[in-house]
C-alpha cells in the first residue's frame, strides 16, 4: 500500500466529531448513553492529544497496512505509522467510498468490501512532515482469524472415562455458511503434556449453534486431571483472503473428587475380551508391583506415587471377575474387571404353544458371554403387531437355565412378528420369528382317560386336553394294544373345544378282550405330537362265542363207549368267558344229551351203540352258546390202508396227500405215541378240505420216539381214515446194542445170532447192522473201538434189517477174535456190542503131539525120580513132627516147599473148570447185562472179579459186552472162556505184571500168568506168596477161583457165561487152590490141590 | 465408627421376627420387662456351645471357599486382603462373666449376621455359580439365627437383658466389586478367628 498526504485541519476536527459521535457494534446503547455526557469533554481531550501528535511526529510515510476479519463483515485495518507521527490524526479514505473519516489512531474497522482492489488514502493530519500514504486493499489481503472459540461445559463420564465437550459455533456473525475444523487437545498436565489432538468438522448454518463432542480415555479419568483446550478453523469458501486458525481457548479440565483413599481405576468395567486397557492406582503410597490375575505388569508412572498399567489382549474373565491389584508395602488395592463377549444372536429361536393361551419362546444364546449376574444378558421379546413386549432377565439364575419366555396370546391375533433382542453392557444382537401359532401347536400331554363301553365292539373314549382350541382341530392319534397282538395306531380328526374335554368312539374290537389305550394329539396342521396319555386299560364286554368248539371223538378200548373231545375256544372266538359245554348225540331213533359240563372238562363219554350218530358240542358263556359242532360217531371204512413211514423236521412233521374232491367238509389229521394203548389220541389238527398238506407240530412232541398219525378225510360230518403214518419227529440213534450170541463155531467159522431191538430203544427207522470183527484177544486186542477204515477189521454192513444171523467163514482155527455188532437208523449209529470168540483148533494134529508130550514127561519123571527126590527133597521131615498136609504155618513154617512129588494118572480129555463164584455179587451180574454205558476201563478193573474159567481145551470164547468208550449206553457182560492149555503159555503175561511178581527173585518162576489176574487185588494172596520161601504155584492162585470141572458150559445167563465145543485132550495138571480159599465153601467144589502134584497121596 | 446401616437393619428385623426367635432387640425399652416370646429351652447353654462349636467347625471351610471363590491373587495373599483386619468388631472377653459373655457374644453374631447378610447378596450376585459357597453361608447364618435366639433366650430369662446395644459392620451394597470381595474375606478371617475364642469361652 502506498502513502499517500494531505492536510484539512477543519475537516480533520469535522471528522473527529462525526467519528466519535458514529454508533459503533460493539457498543451498546447504555454506553452510547454514558459516553454521550462526556462528548465535548473527550472531544477536547482527543484534540488536544492528537495536536500533540502531530507536533511531535516526524515526517514520513505510513507502511504494513494489514486487515484482518473474525467474522468476514468487518475488516480491521492497522498500519504502522512512521516514526515521527505518533499520536497523529490520520484522514483514511477508502477508494471512491466516501466520505473520508478521521482517526486518532492506527487502526480502523471498515466494512468488508466487495472483491477487487480498493485504494486506500490515510493523510496524517497535522503532520506536516509526513506524506500521504496511499494502500491497495484487496480481500486478498485479508486474514480471517476467527474469534478465540470458549468451552461452554466440559464434563466427564468416569465409568466410562469420556470427556464431553460442549461449545458454541457462534456461526450467526458468519454471513456464509462455511464449514469448520475444531481442533481439540487434551493434556494430562496443563500446558505441558499433549496425550491427544483430534479434530472436528462442522458446518457454520447462520446460526449460534452449540455442540458436543465426546472422547472415551483410554486411561480411566480418574487416573489424572485431563485439560481440554480447542481452537477452530473456518472455512469460508466466498472469503479469498488467508484463513487462519483461531487461538486456543482457555483449557478447561476435569480431575476425580478429592478423596484421600487410594483407590485403582477403572472398577467393576466390563470389557470385550482381546481389548487393552490401562489400569491405574492412584494413592499416596508407593506402589511397590501391580498384576492381573496371577501376572505381574510394568508400572507406568503418572503424577505423585499414582501408577499405570497397561494390559493388552485382555482374555476372559471368570465368573467373579478378574482382580487387578496394586501392591504396597502395607496393602492391596485393586478393582475388578469382567472381560466377556457381547451376546450372540440367539439361535434357535422358537415359539409354540400348548393351549394357544400362552406362547412360549425358547432359544439358545449361543456363545457364552462369560459375564454373569447384573452382567449377563437381558432379552426382550417384542411382537412388533402388537407392540407388545416381554423381558428376561436373570441376575441370580444359574447359567444353564433353560432361556425361554412367555407370551400371552393376543385375542384375535394369530400371526406373530418376534424379534427377541439381546443385550449386555458389551453390545447387543437380535434373532425374528413370524409364526402363524395356530400351525404351533404342541398340546399338554391328555389327561384323564376314561373308556366306556358302547358294545361288545365298541367303547369311547374321553379324555381332558387343557387348551383353547376352539379355532382349530385336532388330529389325535390313539393307540390300541391287545395281548398277542400287534399294536393299532388309530387317527381321528376332532374339533377343538374351549372346555378341554373330548370324547371319541372306538369300534371294531373284539368282544371280551383286554385292550390297553392310550392317545397323543397335535394340531391337524401338524407341527409336533403331544406325549403319550397314561395308558388306560379296559375289558371289552361278552359276546355270544362265534364257533363251536373244534371236536373230535374216539371210540374206548371195549367199544362200547364213545369218548367225545373238545378243545376249548380260542379267547377271540370264545368271546367270553365259557361257563360249560353241551354235548348231544342223536340219530335217527333216539338222543342223548350231556348237559353243562363245566368248562375245565373238554372230553365226555357216552355210552353208544353202533349206530351212526351225530354229536354236537356246544359252547356257553354268560351271553349265549355258540354254534354247534358236529361231528358223526362212526368212521367211514376205508379198506385200501397202507402204513407209512415219514420223519419229521425236528420240530414238525410234514403230511401231504392228494386233493380229493368227496371230502367237503375238512381233513383231520390225529396222532398219538405208537406205545400209547387205545383210544390212541394226543392231539388231532383240523385242516381245510382244500388243504393237501400240512405241518404237524406239538410241543409234546420228542425226538426218537414213534407217533402214529391218521389222516381223516371228512364228507357229511363223517370221517374217514385215509391214511396211516407212524414216523419219528426226528430220529435218533438206537439207545442199545443188539443183543447177539454166538450159535456155532468151527476151526474157520462163527455163526452169530441177533435179537430185535424193542421200538423205543431204537429210536428211529432201523437201517441196518454193522458187524465188526477182527483177530485178537481180550487184553491184546488193539480194537479199543473199531473204525472201519482200518485194514485188519472186516466189517459187514446187513442192510436187510430182517436178517437176524450171520455166519463168519474163512477164519483161522484156534484163533482169538474180537467181534462187535451195533445197529444204526438214520439217526446215527447205536452203541456197540462186542464179544470175543476163540475157533476151533485141529483136534487131530494136536491131540497126538500132546499126547507124545506127556509121555516124554512121563518117563522123565519115572527115570529121574531118585535124582528129582534127592534134589529137591533131600531129607524128609518126621511125619511125627509135622502135619504136612496141613499147611499150618505155625507148625511146620518153611516146611511147606519140602512136599513130595506125587504122580497122578494123566487124564486126558479130563476138564477142569475154575470159576469165580464168591467173588461176584449178584448185582453185578446184573450190571453185566444192563444197557448202562460202560468204560473199557471199569470193565478191566472188574474183569478179575467177573472171569470165569470154563473149559481148558478149546474152543474158548470171551464174550465182552459194549465197549463203553464207544457207546455210552452199551451194556456190560463180563464173561471169559480160557482155555487152560493156553493159561500156560508164558507169553500171555504182561510185563509190568512180571516186575511186581512177589516172587519173582526167587525160587521157582511162574510159568504163566493168567492175563485177567491182577497180583494187586489180593494183599492177603501176596503175603502168602512172601512167606513161601521155596517152590510156590506157577500162576498166582488168588485169582483162580474154583468151579466144577466137570461144568462145560455155564448157563448163567444173567452174566451170559457161555461154553461151547467139546473138551480136547491135553497134558494132565494141577489147578493150585488158593490157600486161603480151602476153608471156603466155593472150594469145595471139586478140583485137586496142586500141592497134590508133588505128593503120593493126595490126602495124606 | 458404629454403622447402623440402613440396608441391614431390615435384614436384622426379619432375622429377629423368624419363629421361634427372641423379641426383636431394638423395640424394647431400656427399662421394659423382659419376655421372651416362647420358653426357653431347658438346657439352654449346652445348646450355645454345640452351636458354636458347629459354627467353629465349619468356619475355616467357609473362609477357604470365599476366597477360592474371589480368584486370583485372593487364595495367595491372605494376609493382605483377607487379613482379621475388620475395625469396629464387637470385643469380646473371655474371662469376664457369662452376663457379660453373653452380652459380647450377641453383639458379635449381630455382626457377623448382618456381615454375612451382606456377603450372601453380594455373592449371589457375583458368583452365581458358586452353589456351595451359597450353601455354606446360608447354613451358617441359619445356625447365626438359632444362636442368636439362644443367646437372647439366656440374656433374657437368667439375666433379665432385654435391650443389647449392637453395631454393624459397614454396607458393602455400594462398594465396588473389588471392596466387597475384600471386606467380605476379611469378615471371614476375622469371623473364624473369633469364633475359636468364642467357643472355647463357653
Amino acid at each position: 500500500m502506498s502513502p499517500k498526504t494531505r492536510t484539512d485541519c477543519i475537516a480533520w476536527v469535522l471528522d473527529v466529531f462525526l467519528y466519535l459521535r458514529q454508533p459503533s457494534w460493539m457498543v451498546d446503547s447504555k454506553r452510547m448513553k454514558t459516553t454521550s455526557n462526556f462528548r465535548w469533554l473527550l472531544s477536547a481531550f482527543v484534540l488536544l492529544y492528537l495536536m500533540n501528535q502531530v507536533n511531535s511526529q516526524k515526517k514520513g510515510a505510513l507502511h504494513d497496512l494489514k486487515c484482518v476479519t473474525n467474522n468476514l463483515q468487518v475488516w480491521d485495518c492497522s498500519w504502522k505509522p512512521s516514526g515521527a507521527s505518533r499520536g497523529a490524526i490520520y484522514e483514511v479514505c477508502i477508494g471512491n467510498r466516501s466520505p473520508c473519516y478521521l482517526l486518532g489512531k492506527t487502526n480502523t474497522k471498515i466494512s468488508t468490501l466487495s472483491p477487487g482492489d480498493y485504494e486506500i488514502t490515510i493523510s496524517p493530519l497535522h503532520d506536516f512532515g509526513s506524506s500521504i500514504s496511499k494502500f491497495i486493499l484487496n480481500e486478498k489481503n485479508v486474514s480471517f482469524i476467527p474469534d478465540t472459540p470458549e468451552i461452554l461445559n466440559l464434563s466427564a463420564d468416569f465409568p466410562t472415562s469420556t470427556l464431553h465437550l460442549k461449545w458454541n459455533d457462534k456461526g450467526s456473525v458468519f454471513p456464509h455458511h462455511s464449514n469448520v475444523i475444531w481442533e481439540i487437545k487434551i493434556l494430562h498436565k496443563e500446558n505441558v503434556e499433549v496425550i491427544k489432538l483430534m479434530t472436528y468438522n462442522t458446518t457454520l448454518n447462520g446460526k449460534d449453534t452449540v455442540h458436543h463432542w465426546s472422547w472415551t480415555s483410554d486411561m480411566p479419568l480418574e487416573c489424572a486431571t485431563h485439560y481440554v483446550g480447542i481452537r477452530c478453523y473456518i472455512d469460508d469458501p466466498h472469503f479469498s483472503g488467508r484463513k487462519e486458525w483461531s487461538d486456543w481457548s482457555p483449557l478447561k479440565n476435569i480431575s476425580r473428587s478429592s478423596d484421600l483413599q487410594s483407590k485403582v481405576f477403572p472398577q467393576d468395567k466390563v470389557i470385550l475380551v482381546g481389548s487393552d486397557i490401562t489400569f491405574c492406582c492412584v494413592t499416596q503410597e508407593k506402589v511397590i508391583s501391580a498384576q492381573i490375575g496371577y501376572t505381574k505388569c510394568p508400572l507406568i508412572h503418572l503424577d505423585g506415587e499414582s501408577v499405570a498399567i497397561k494390559i493388552y489382549n485382555i482374555s476372559v474373565s471368570e465368573n467373579s471377575g478378574t482382580n487387578v491389584v496394586f501392591t504396597t508395602k502395607e496393602n492391596i488395592f485393586g478393582t475388578v474387571i469382567f472381560v466377556g463377549y457381547p451376546p450372540d444372536i440367539p439361535q434357535k429361536l422358537n415359539c409354540e404353544t400348548h393351549d394357544l393361551k400362552e406362547i412360549i419362546c425358547t432359544w439358545d444364546p449361543g456363545r457364552p458371554t462369560a459375564l454373569v449376574g447384573p452382567r449377563n444378558t437381558s432379552y426382550t421379546l417384542f411382537e412388533s403387531f402388537s407392540g407388545k413386549y416381554i423381558r428376561f432377565k436373570r441376575v441370580e439364575a444359574p447359567t444353564n437355565e433353560s432361556y425361554q419366555l412367555f407370551f400371552q396370546v393376543l385375542p384375535n391375533q394369530e400371526i406373530y412378528n418376534f424379534t427377541l433382542n439381546a443385550r449386555n453392557p458389551l453390545g447387543q444382537s437380535e434373532s425374528a420369528i413370524l409364526v402363524n401359532m395356530t400351525e404351533k401347536v404342541y398340546p399338554h400331554t391328555p389327561t384323564s382317560v376314561r373308556v366306556k363301553d358302547v358294545n361288545s365292539t365298541a367303547v369311547t373314549l374321553s379324555w381332558h386336553l387343557p387348551g383353547s382350541f376352539a379355532k382349530i382341530k385336532l388330529l389325535c392319534q390313539i393307540e390300541i394294544n391287545k395281548a398277542n397282538s400287534i399294536q393299532e395306531l388309530r387317527n381321528v380328526t376332532i374339533k377343538g373345544v374351549e372346555n378341554s374335554s373330548y370324547l371319541v368312539a372306538v369300534d371294531k374290537l373284539n368282544p371280551y378282550t383286554m385292550y390297553t389305550f392310550r392317545i397323543r394329539c397335535s394340531s391337524e396342521t401338524f407341527w409336533k405330537w403331544s406325549k403319550w396319555s397314561n395308558e388306560k386299560q379296559y375289558l371289552t364286554t361278552e359276546a355270544t362265542p362265534s364257533k363251536g368248539p373244534d371236536t373230535w371223538r374216539e371210540w374206548s378200548s371195549d367199544g362200547k363207549n364213545l369218548i367225545i373231545y373238545w378243545k376249548p375256544l380260542p379267547i377271540n372266538e370264545a368271546n367270553g368267558k365259557i361257563l360249560f359245554y353241551n354235548v348231544s348225540c342223536s340219530s335217527d331213533e333216539k338222543t342223548q344229551s350231556l348237559s353243562e359240563i363245566p368248562d375245565p372238562q373238554h372230553k365226555a363219554e357216552i355210552e353208544l351203540d353202533k349206530n351212526d350218530y351225530i354229536i354236537s358240542v356246544v359252547a356257553q358263556n354268560s351271553v349265549g352258546s355258540s354254534p354247534p359242532s358236529k361231528i358223526a360217531s362212526m368212521e367211514i371204512p376205508n379198506d385200501d390202508l397202507k402204513i407209512e413211514q415219514a420223519v419229521g423236521m425236528g420240530n414238525g412233521i410234514l403230511l401231504t396227500w392228494n386233493y380229493d374232491p368227496n371230502m367237503t367238509c375238512d381233513y383231520v389229521i390225529k396222532w398219538c405215541n405208537s406205545s400209547q394203548s387205545e383210544p390212541c389220541l394226543m392231539d388231532w389238527k383240523k385242516v381245510p378240505s382244500n388243504s393237501t398238506e400240512t405241518i404237524i407240530e406239538s410241543d409234546q412232541f420228542r425226538p426218537g420216539v414213534r407217533y402214529n398219525f391218521f389222516l381223516y378225510g371228512c364228507r357229511n360230518q363223517g370221517y374217514q381214515l385215509l391214511r396211516s403214518v407212524i414216523g419219528y419227529i426226528e430220529e435218533l440213534a438206537p439207545i442199545v446194542a443188539p443183543n447177539f450170541t454166538v450159535e456155532d463155531t468151527s476151526a474157520d467159522s462163527i455163526l452169530v445170532k441177533w435179537e430185535d431191538i424193542p421200538v423205543e430203544e431204537l429210536r428211529g427207522f432201523l437201517r441196518g447192522y454193522l458187524f465188526y470183527f477182527e483177530k485178537g484177544e481180550r487184553d491184546t486186542s488193539k480194537m479199543k473201538g473199531l473204525e472201519s477204515s482200518r485194514s485188519d477189521v472186516k466189517v459187514k454192513n446187513i442192510t436187510d434189517i430182517s436178517q437176524k444171523t450171520l455166519r463168519i467163514v474163512d477164519l483161522q482155527g484156534k484163533t482169538s477174535y474180537h467181534l462187535v455188532l451195533r445197529a444204526y437208523t438214520d439217526g446215527g449209529m447205536g452203541p456197540e456190542k462186542s464179544m470175543f470168540v476163540v475157533t476151533k483148533e485141529n483136534c487131530e494134529l494136536n491131540t497126538a503131539i500132546e499126547m507124545l508130550s506127556i509121555l516124554k514127561c512121563i518117563v522123565f519123571y519115572y527115570r529121574k525120580r531118585e535124582w528129582i527126590k534127592e534134589t529137591f527133597y533131600p531129607d524128609i521131615p518126621n511125619p511125627e513132627n509135622c502135619k504136612a498136609l496141613q499147611f499150618q504155618k505155625s507148625v511146620c513154617e518153611g516146611n511147606s516147599a519140602l512136599k513130595t512129588l506125587e504122580m497122578n494118572p494123566c487124564t486126558p480129555n479130563n476138564v477142569e473148570v475154575l470159576e469165580t463164584r464168591t467173588t461176584v455179587p449178584k448185582i453185578e451180574d446184573t450190571e453185566i447185562i444192563s444197557p448202562v454205558a460202560e468204560h473199557p476201563e471199569e470193565i478191566s478193573d472188574a474183569e478179575p472179579e467177573n472171569h470165569v474159567v470154563v473149559s481148558y481145551c478149546p474152543p474158548v470164547v470171551e464174550e465182552e459186552i459194549p465197549t463203553p468208550g464207544v457207546d455210552e449206553t452199551g451194556g456190560t457182560s463180563q464173561v471169559i472162556y480160557i482155555d487152560v492149555q493156553s493159561m500156560y503159555q508164558p507169553q500171555a503175561k504182561p510185563e509190568e505184571e512180571q516186575e511186581t511178581d512177589p516172587v519173582g527173585g526167587a525160587g521157582y518162576k511162574p510159568q504163566m500168568h493168567l492175563p485177567v489176574t491182577s497180583t494187586m487185588e489180593d494183599p492177603a494172596a501176596e503175603d502168602d506168596l512172601d512167606t513161601a520161601a521155596g517152590y510156590r504155584p506157577q500162576a498166582n492162585v488168588n485169582t483162580w477161583n474154583l468151579v466144577s470141572p466137570d461144568s462145560p458150559r455155564s448157563t448163567d445167563s444173567n452174566s451170559e457165561v457161555v461154553s461151547f465145543g467139546s473138551p480136547c485132550s491135553i497134558n494132565s495138571r494141577q489147578f493150585l487152590i488158593p490157600p486161603k480159599d480151602e476153608d471156603s465153601p466155593k472150594s469145595n467144589g471139586g478140583g485137586w490141590s496142586f500141592t497134590n502134584f508133588f505128593q503120593n497121596k493126595p490126602n495124606d | 465408627m458404629k454403622v447402623l446401616a440402613a440396608g441391614v437393619v431390615p435384614l436384622l428385623l426379619v432375622l429377629h421376627w423368624k419363629h421361634g426367635a427372641g423379641s426383636p432387640l431394638p423395640i424394647t425399652p431400656v427399662n421394659a420387662t423382659c419376655v421372651t416370646r416362647h420358653p426357653c429351652h431347658n438346657n439352654l447353654m449346652n445348646q450355645i456351645r454345640n452351636q458354636l462349636a458347629q459354627l467353629n467347625s465349619s468356619a475355616n471351610a467357609l473362609f477357604i471357599l470365599y476366597y477360592t471363590a474371589q480368584g486370583e491373587p485372593f487364595p495367595n495373599n491372605l494376609d493382605k486382603l483377607c487379613g482379621p483386619n475388620v475395625t469396629d468388631f464387637p470385643p469380646f472377653h473371655a474371662n469376664g462373666t457369662e452376663k457379660a459373655r453373653l452380652v459380647e457374644l450377641y453383639r458379635i453374631i449381630a455382626y457377623l449376621g448382618a456381615s454375612l447378610g451382606n456377603i450372601t447378596r453380594d455373592q449371589k450376585i457375583l458368583n452365581p455359580n458358586a452353589l456351595s459357597l451359597h450353601s455354606k453361608l446360608n447354613a451358617t447364618t441359619d445356625t447365626m439365627r438359632g444362636l442368636l435366639s439362644n443367646v437372647l433366650c439366656r440374656l433374657c430369662s437368667k439375666y433379665h437383658v432385654a435391650h443389647v446395644e449392637v453395631a454393624y459392620g459397614p454396607d458393602t451394597s455400594g462398594k465396588d466389586v473389588f471392596q466387597k470381595k475384600k471386606l467380605g474375606c476379611q469378615l471371614l478371617g476375622k469371623y473364624k478367628q473369633v469364633i475359636a475364642v468364642v467357643a472355647q469361652a463357653f
